[in-house]
């Protein structure tokens, strides 16, 4: 994930500070529908496929309360990562029971490579520390969420 | 004990054998851990989040190494899991 692209790869608008629903599926519907009204997803149907085959396969609950669903489908044409967080947590079967109260969604073209794993890992590495943890959830603007991600790939 | 393993699945150690992985090393009766073959950061095999954050690749190499009376035992289950392709898809 290159450290200038936070702005392409997560604008504002794919930051939600809003109460996502209680249940996993719906809750990846949400995450989704926040690339989709962004104008970023061409079929919503096929991008909603793809993540729920991936989660079917083993879940995206990876622990530490964090919830990553992640799919790489031709639907959307630049990688894309949308946030949202849950004051409850979500149960995401993880294996550790936690409940995922941050949750990233990340789509990338079918074609991109290794920009999938890259971003997943570049996430999953900084979210093991719990003080980026911490400013995620304690964010009260969309802009600290995103300032947050942007050094978490610098 | 440790030793040295390519990772076969085309996805690499990730999604199905991620998941495989993280729950065999938590059912043995031993502390692992693992990294990139050339890297001396190890990381905990029982966590997911730190297995997806090594973002291994299929063809890479990882070193495993491992302590307690199941060590063997474990890095035996964990080869397995590196060394099968993915079946279903």
């Amino acid at each position: 994930m290159d450290a200038t692209d936070i702005s392409t790869i997560t604008p504002l608008e794919l930051i939600s500070l809003e109460e996502p629903p209680a249940m996993k599926e719906d809750a990846i519907e949400f995450l989704l529908d926040l690339a989709v009204d962004a104008g970023r997803v061409d079929d919503r149907e096929t991008a909603l496929d793809a993540l729920l085959e991936r989660e079917n396969e083993a879940t995206t609950g990876v622990g530490f309360g964090i919830g990553i669903p992640h799919a790489k489908t031709d639907t959307v044409s630049e990688p894309t990562v949308a946030f949202a967080r849950s004051t409850d947590g979500i149960d995401f079967d993880a294996m550790d029971d936690e409940p995922a109260r941050l949750l990233f969604l990340i789509l990338v073209p079918a074609d991109g490579g290794e920009d999938h794993l890259q971003i997943l890992s570049a996430l999953s590495r900084s979210l093991m520390h719990e003080d980026v943890r911490e400013d995620l959830l304690e964010a009260e603007r969309k802009q600290t969420v995103q300032a947050v991600l942007d050094e978490v790939v610098a | 004990m440790e030793r040295t393993v390519t990772v076969v699945p085309e996805d690499g150690l990730h999604a199905r054998p991620a998941s495989q992985f993280v729950e065999t090393a938590t059912e043995f009766d031993a502390d692992v851990r693992l990294g990139r073959a050339d890297a001396d950061d190890l990381a905990p095999a029982a966590s997911m989040l730190a297995v997806t954050g090594l973002g291994v690749s299929h063809g890479e190499s990882v070193r495993l190494v491992a302590e307690g009376d199941d060590a063997e035992a474990a890095l035996d289950a964990l080869e397995a899991i590196l060394s099968t392709p993915e079946a279903t898809h």
